[in-house]
């Protein structure tokens, strides 16, 4: 039913899965760093739209093939 | 028992077979659903209890105030805030520097013990031993040994420097109160640190240091292109974890300093217990708590992520 | 280790190499040992000795600290405490010595006694709860196992302020607001997460071909899990019931936002044990020192599955 974990990493960053999860990792990483930078409001305001979109992405390209 | 044992061995195989597989799924099911119940009723539905709160005006302490929507007011009010954001770089800076000293002194620590000295696996458990402390009643003690006048620690500090021990307070100096804090958490989770960093270091194979060695590589070299490399991915998840952590770090600093001096260490933990507990504004807090809860979840999903990676070596 | 010796000879770090790194090791135990040293010997100090300057290691030792965690006192005037008999028992006539007497019990006893039924009560069911997950979860194809594993991994990663506010409302309309049963349930479904992920290593690890031919000799598939699995996971359980006891042992952020009075474990309670003229730090000492000596045991017991501990089974060595 599941596929097995196993199977993931041999072929990473080739399936759309992997892609998908490593462009999410970088979204909610920059949605971290805007979150906690020092130099504008403005960045920081958008921080959480940012990081809901990252764990969104994440969420949906998990379940993409491999 | 002995009955149904009985019972099992004299049923004939075939429909017995048939009875197991159907019951497989259900034992599946009766086996995972009480623990996935009692985590929807504790964690799930109070969660989306708090995502419907943090659309309205509701105070805890008073509850008789006619429930209103305010729709994204809350999340508005908090993502302009420079309040919040300035508890949220005291958070950042807390978390990097932790960070930054734990790494570099539990991978080197990791580095001496795999040494193998003799008594290493005894003193591996001593230098383990602050980690599994409560931070909240060690680092509570932490206070006493941070007395300008009496602490141990100021004792200490000015037996090696020179600097008289009341001279200075580090739990109330504006400059010294954060480190402070790192000093207490770096004493406690370094071993975390260390010990992940271990299990790296004893996880590279001992003959591709014979084959650098064979290949005449410097000990840096095969440091830096052997070693380093091949931790690495142990290295990420101490980090990941430990910046998780201390993201949402709470206990320690309320013991420590409750937030001050002024608001020199109030990290995002403290501020949102106050809005919550102090001040309740429920609502509000409730919108807080939801952008704290999607920056940790979106963070442990590349934890898990990194955990998985490990787990498939 | 020795039987390969040549094989691992190029790569064994020279005798001087040992000796320098054992040395730095041993340093940095001890320099972390110090604060934990402290501890212990604050406990046995009097009140004037824990807050004397130059700090003092060498001291009388005295049980003050203990009689004082353990009782609250009254001061009295000098003739009141004549017209008493003779104190009975080192605490009265420790607290006598101070123009003390001993008044009642603090609650101290109660508070360690909720840690202790809070931390078994929930280890107990976190264990039950995740053996059976983790058997699921091991062995039969459920759906969206990922997802789910992934899910109860999650509920243990959230931020404990983040979950008490709903958590806080939750428990007063149910009446669970400050009450252990409130509380066994919240560390039950935050250490159930740990079980799981744990157990499911541990149980992974044992061959299935031994369920199946004990399946085959007839054994149901619950017989199976009862003979067979259960009491070659036991080494597992145990590890994984140790891990999740100290983890509601130690827990503090909940504990301090939701319970109060009825239901207070010790880690609110210790730092608020106040004496005359502020915190009495030897009684401090003295309840830490209790506080962590079952820890210190466990952290013994546990060593060889700690990194697995801390990496949710992950990693194994």
């Amino acid at each position: 039913m599941m596929r097995e974990p196993a199977r993931t990493s041999r072929r990473k960053r080739l399936s759309p899965r992997g892609i998908a999860e490593a462009a999410a990792t970088v979204v909610i990483a920059l949605g971290v760093v805007m979150l906690m930078q020092p130099l504008s409001l403005t960045l920081y305001g958008w921080s959480f739209p940012t990081t809901l979109v990252g764990t969104v992405m994440f969420l949906i390209g998990s379940k993409l093939p491999e | 028992m002995r009955f149904a044992e009985k019972v099992a061995t004299v049923t004939p195989a075939a429909p017995a077979r048939r009875v197991r597989s159907l019951s497989d799924r259900t034992i599946a099911w009766l086996f995972i659903a009480p623990t996935i119940v009692l985590l929807l009723a504790i964690n799930v539905f109070p969660l989306i209890w708090t995502v419907r709160l943090s659309f309205t005006n509701y105070r805890a302490n008073r509850m008789n105030v006619p429930l209103r929507d305010v729709g994204l007011q809350h999340y508005n009010d908090i993502l302009t805030s420079p309040d919040v954001w300035a508890a949220m770089q005291v958070t950042a800076r807390f978390v990097i520097a932790t960070i930054l000293i734990q790494t570099v002194l539990g991978f080197a620590l990791a580095w001496l013990v795999d040494k193998k000295f003799r008594g290493h696996g005894l003193w591996t458990t001593v230098i383990l031993l602050p980690m599994m402390l409560s931070p909240a009643v060690v680092g509570n003690f932490w206070t006493f040994l941070y007395q300008p006048q009496i602490g141990l620690f100021n004792y200490v500090v000015s037996f090696f420097t020179g600097i008289p021990p009341s001279s200075f307070q580090m739990l109330g100096d504006l400059t010294l109160s954060p480190w402070a804090i790192v000093l207490v958490d770096t004493w406690m989770w370094t071993p975390y640190v260390m010990l992940i960093c271990l299990a790296g270091l004893r996880s590279i194979p001992d003959y591709i240091y014979e084959a650098a060695e064979v290949d005449r590589a410097s000990k840096w070299r095969q440091f830096w292109t052997i070693t380093l490399p091949m931790a690495a991915p142990f290295i990420m998840l101490a980090v990941l974890f430990r910046a998780i952590e201390n993201f949402k770090m709470f206990d320690m600093v309320n013991l420590l300093t409750g937030g001050g001096p002024g608001s020199t260490t109030e990290v995002a933990s403290i501020t949102l217990k106050r809005e919550a507990f102090e001040k309740w504004r429920t609502g509000y807090s409730s919108a807080f708590a939801i952008i704290l809860f999607v920056t940790v979840f979106g963070l442990a999903n590349i934890y898990v992520k990194a955990l998985n990676r490990l787990k498939q070596r | 280790m020795s039987d390969n010796v040549t094989a691992h000879s190029v790569v064994e770090p020279s005798s001087l190499t040992k000796r320098i790194a054992g040395i730095l090791v041993v340093l940095y135990a001890i320099i972390t040992m110090v604060p934990l040293g402290w501890i212990v010997l604050t406990g046995f100090k009097s009140p004037p000795d824990s807050i004397s300057y130059p700090p003092k290691i060498v001291f009388d030792p005295t049980l003050e600290g203990y009689c004082n965690l353990f009782t609250t006192r009254s001061r009295q005037t000098a003739e009141y405490l004549a017209s008493l008999p003779p104190p009975s028992g080192t605490c009265e006539s420790i607290a006598r010595a101070r123009n003390l007497v001993v008044v009642s019990e603090s609650k101290f006893v109660p508070r360690f006694w909720n840690s202790v039924v809070i931390a078994f009560g929930s280890t107990a069911l976190a264990v039950f709860l995740g053996t059976l997950s983790a058997y699921g979860f091991s062995r039969f194809r459920v759906p969206l196992k990922d997802d789910l594993l992934f899910f109860i991994l999650s509920t243990r990663m959230m931020p404990p302020i983040a979950v008490a506010i709903p958590i806080y409302l939750m428990y007063r309309e149910l009446g669970l607001q400050d009450t252990k049963l409130g509380m066994i349930l919240l560390y039950t479904a935050v250490n159930v997460s740990l079980a799981v992920w744990l157990l499911k290593g541990f149980i992974d690890e044992i061959p299935r071909e031994y369920e199946e031919a004990a399946m085959i000799d007839g054994y149901s598939r619950l017989q199976a899990f009862r003979k067979v699995v259960l009491p070659q996971a036991v080494t597992g359980i145990a590890a994984t019931a140790i891990f999740c006891l100290i983890f509601a042992w130690n827990e503090y952020a909940f504990a301090v936002l939701l319970t109060s009075g009825e239901a207070q474990t010790a880690p609110p309670f210790i730092p608020i044990i106040i004496g005359e003229g502020g915190q009495d730090w030897p009684a401090v000492a003295a309840g830490t020192t209790l506080f962590l000596v079952p820890i210190v045991i466990f952290t013994v017991l546990l060593r060889k599955h700690l990194l697995r501990g801390i990496t949710f089974g992950a990693v194994r060595k």
